[in-house]
C-alpha cells in the first residue's frame, strides 16, 4: 500500500494549483456576487487540457488516470467550487460515458470538441416527478421513420444553458425502472429540444442549472449511446464516476474553508491573543483537518478502484457521502469560527456554506447515498 | 538552435517562514521534508528558450544538477513545458555546492552535451543569489556572456538581447555561442505545462550522469576557494519613528528617505 502521489499526479496537482490561483481564485467572488459564465476560464482550462482529462490521447485528451481527475477537480474547487461544476459535468457526466460506451464514430464526433472545449455538455437525467428515482422517469422516445423522437422534461441541468450536447436518458421500452430506459446524444442544434426556465441558486452560481424540454425532438438513430434499454446502468455507471467527482469538489470546498480558518484564526486577534491560542480553536481546526483527511482517503480509494475496472458503486457514494457532509460541516464551523465576518460577503467563508449544500444534493442526496452503501452491505430488498 | 538551459531545484520560496532552517553542521539551508522547485529565474529562462524554440526552431536541453532522487519533478516539469530532453547530473552529496563549484560541473556537463549555440541560466538561484553561474560558464566556455537579460530576437549571426538596468533597459547584440542569465519580465512568465504534456513528458529522452564521471568536477580534488563560514537568519526588527516639521517637511524628508532606500 503506497499512499505517495507519483511524479505526475504531483506535477498536475501543482500545475492546477497555480492555474486556479492566478485565474479562478481572483475572480471567484465576483463569479458568486454577479453569476455569469466564466468563457474565458473555460476556455483557459481546455487549452491546459481539463475538459477531457481521462479521454486517451487519440481523440485529443489527456489519457490521465481517475486519480488524477480527483487531484485537478480538488485543487478546482478550491478556488471556486461554480467553475469547478462545469468542469467535473464536462468531465465526469459527458466525456466519460461517450468514452466507455459511445461507438467508435460517436467518439471521434464529439470527444475532440468536448476535450478541446467547443463544445459544453450536459447530463439530462433527473425529471420533476424523478429525482432520487431516477430510473422512473417518464421521458419518451419512440422510434419513427428510422430516427428516434424523444419528448419530455429534463430539470436541474447543470451547464445546460451553454452545451451543445445532451445526453439525455428517456423510456425507450413499456416497462417500469431501469430496464426500459435507453441514453441519447442529442446535439442542441437538433429540432425539438430547447431550454426552459433557468434557475437560481443558493452557491455554485456560475454554472448554469435549467430545465431542458425535448419536444418530438428528432434525433439520429446512430445517436443512441449504448445498447437499447440499456440506459439505466449507463445512468448509474457514469454517475460512479459523477460522485467521485463530487466528492472531490466538496473536498476542494471543505478545504478552502479550513485553509481560511487557519489564516484567520492566525490573524484575528480577541483577548489580547490571536484566536489560534483557543482550544476551541484548535480543536476545530484538529476535526476539519482530520474529517477532511478521512473524505479525501475515501475518495482516493473510490478513484483507485475505478482505475482498476473494479465495481467501485459503494465507494464511491461512500466517498461522496463523507466528503459532502465534511464540507457542509467544515463550512458551517468556518462561519462559527469567523463569528460576525463569516456571514458577510467580504470574506470567502460564506460562499463555501452556500456552495458546500448542493455537495450533499446533487448526483444522489446523502439519503441516496446511505441507500446505495446499504444495499451493497444488507443486499437488495 | 541549440538551446541547453540550467534549472536549479530549491526549496519552495513560498513556503512559510516557520518552514525555513539552517542546518548548522553544513551551513546550508535544511531541504529534507520540504518541497522543492525550480528556482524562480531559471524558470525565466527556461520560458525565454522555450519561446525562441517556438520562433526559430531548434532543441532545447534541460540540465540540472543535484541528487538523482530528488531531479525528477524539476525535470519532469521542464520536458512537459516543452523542452527536448533532459540531463540530470547526479551529485551524491546533495546540494552542498556553490556557485563557482556548479559552474565547473555544469561546464563539464555542457561539453559531454556537445553542440550548443546557447546556454540559459537563471539571473541568481532564489536560495543562495550568487548570481555567479552565468559569467562563470561563459568564461569557460570561452562564449561571449550578458547578464540580467528579459527578452532574446535572432539576428543574422546572432541575438539582439535586452539587458535589464537600473536606468531601464539596454539593447545588445550577442554572437553566438553565447552565455545568458536570464531575469523576469511580463513576457517571459513561466508557461503552465498542458497535462497531456505532463504524461507525454514520460517519452521524452532524460540522461542520467553521475558528477564523478565528469571531468574537471570537484572530485577531483582541487579546492573550491569559496568557503561558507557562516549562515545565519537575519534578525528582524521593527522601528517607528516620527518625522519632525509641518506636513510639507515631512512629505519630503519621507521621499527622501524611501529614495534612500531604493523603495522609490
Amino acid at each position: 500500500m503506497d499512499f505517495e502521489l507519483n511524479e505526475e499526479h504531483r506535477l498536475i496537482q501543482a500545475t492546477v494549483r497555480e492555474f486556479a490561483a492566478k485565474e479562478i481564485l481572483p475572480v471567484a467572488a465576483e463569479l458568486d456576487h454577479n453569476p455569469r459564465y466564466p468563457a474565458e476560464i473555460i476556455a483557459s482550462a481546455a487549452a491546459l487540457g481539463l475538459l477531457g482529462l481521462t479521454v486517451p490521447e487519440e481523440y485529443g485528451g489527456a489519457g490521465l488516470d481517475g486519480l488524477a481527475n480527483v487531484l485537478v477537480q480538488e485543487e478546482l474547487a478550491r478556488a471556486s467550487a461554480g467553475v469547478q461544476a462545469i468542469v467535473t459535468v464536462q468531465n465526469s457526466l459527458v466525456c466519460d460515458p461517450i468514452l466507455r460506451f459511445g461507438t467508435a464514430e460517436q467518439k471521434r464526433r464529439y470527444l475532440p470538441r468536448l476535450v478541446g472545449g467547443e463544445w459544453l455538455g450536459c447530463y439530462c437525467l433527473t425529471e420533476p416527478a424523478a429525482g432520487s428515482d431516477a430510473m422512473s422517469l417518464q421521458t419518451r422516445a419512440e422510434r419513427r421513420n428510422g430516427e428516434w423522437v424523444l419528448t419530455g422534461q429534463k430539470i436541474f441541468v447543470t451547464n445546460g444553458l451553454e452545451a451543445q450536447l445532451c445526453i439525455v436518458y428517456a423510456r425507450t421500452e413499456p416497462v417500469p425502472g431501469a430496464r426500459g430506459i435507453s441514453a441519447f446524444l442529442v446535439e442542441k442544434s437538433f429540432p425539438g429540444i430547447s431550454v426552459g426556465k433557468v434557475e437560481k441558486k443558493l452557491g455554485i452560481k456560475c454554472s448554469s442549472t435549467v430545465e431542458i424540454v425535448l419536444a418530438d425532438c428528432r434525433v439520429p438513430a446512430e445517436n443512441l449511446l449504448g445498447a437499447r434499454g440499456r440506459g439505466g446502468p449507463i445512468a448509474l455507471a457514469t454517475l460512479d464516476g459523477g460522485r467521485i467527482g463530487i466528492a472531490a469538489q466538496a473536498l476542494g470546498i471543505a478545504r478552502a474553508a479550513l485553509e481560511e480558518c487557519v489564516a484567520y484564526a492566525s490573524l484575528r486577534e480577541q483577548f489580547g491573543q490571536p484566536i489560534k491560542e483557543f482550544q476551541a480553536i484548535q480543536w476545530a481546526v484538529a476535526d476539519m483537518a482530520t474529517r477532511i483527511d478521512a473524505a479525501r482517503l475515501l475518495t482516493y480509494r473510490a478513484a483507485w478502484l475505478r482505475d482498476r475496472g473494479e465495481r467501485c458503486t459503494a465507494e464511491a457514494a461512500m466517498a461522496k457521502l463523507v466528503a459532502s457532509e465534511t464540507a457542509m460541516w467544515a463550512a458551517h464551523r468556518a462561519v462559527q469560527l469567523f463569528g460576525g465576518y463569516g456571514y458577510i460577503q467580504e470574506y470567502p467563508v460564506e460562499r463555501f456554506f452556500r456552495d458546500a449544500k448542493i455537495t450533499e444534493i446533487y448526483e444522489g442526496t446523502s439519503e441516496v447515498q446511505r441507500l446505495v452503501i446499504s444495499r451493497h452491505i444488507l443486499g437488495r430488498r | 538552435m541549440e538551446i541547453i538551459v540550467c534549472l536549479k531545484q530549491v526549496v519552495d520560496p513560498e513556503l512559510p517562514a516557520r518552514d525555513f532552517a539552517i542546518d548548522p553542521a553544513t551551513r546550508r539551508q535544511v531541504r529534507e521534508g520540504r518541497p522543492l522547485v525550480i528556482s524562480t529565474y531559471d524558470e525565466n529562462a527556461l520560458e525565454v528558450a522555450l519561446q525562441l524554440k517556438d520562433r526559430v526552431g531548434g532543441k532545447v536541453t534541460a540540465l540540472t544538477l543535484g541528487p538523482q532522487g530528488v531531479a525528477g519533478d524539476a525535470i519532469r516539469l521542464a520536458l512537459a513545458m516543452g523542452a527536448d530532453e533532459a540531463v540530470a547530473v547526479d551529485d551524491p552529496h546533495g546540494v552542498g555546492l556553490l556557485g563557482v563549484e556548479k559552474a565547473r560541473v555544469l561546464t563539464a556537463a555542457i561539453r559531454r552535451i556537445g553542440r550548443f549555440d546557447l546556454v540559459l541560466c537563471g539571473c541568481e538561484s532564489a536560495d543562495w543569489v550568487e548570481r555567479v553561474v552565468g559569467p562563470l560558464l561563459a568564461e569557460a566556455l570561452a562564449a561571449a556572456c550578458v547578464t540580467f537579460v528579459s527578452r532574446i530576437e535572432q539576428t543574422n549571426g546572432g541575438l539582439l538581447v535586452r539587458r535589464m538596468a537600473d536606468e531601464g533597459f539596454h539593447q545588445l547584440e550577442v554572437r553566438l555561442p553565447a552565455v545568458l542569465s536570464v531575469t523576469s519580465d511580463e513576457t517571459n512568465r513561466p508557461r503552465l505545462p498542458k497535462v497531456k504534456d505532463i504524461m507525454t513528458a514520460r517519452r521524452k529522452p532524460v540522461q542520467v550522469w553521475p558528477m564523478a564521471d565528469l571531468s574537471g568536477t570537484p572530485a577531483d580534488g582541487d579546492a573550491p576557494g569559496v568557503e561558507v563560514r557562516d549562515v545565519a537568519l537575519p534578525e528582524r526588527t521593527a522601528r517607528c519613528e516620527f518625522l519632525p516639521g509641518d506636513a510639507a517637511a515631512q512629505v519630503a524628508a519621507l521621499t527622501q528617505r524611501l529614495r534612500d532606500l531604493k523603495l522609490l
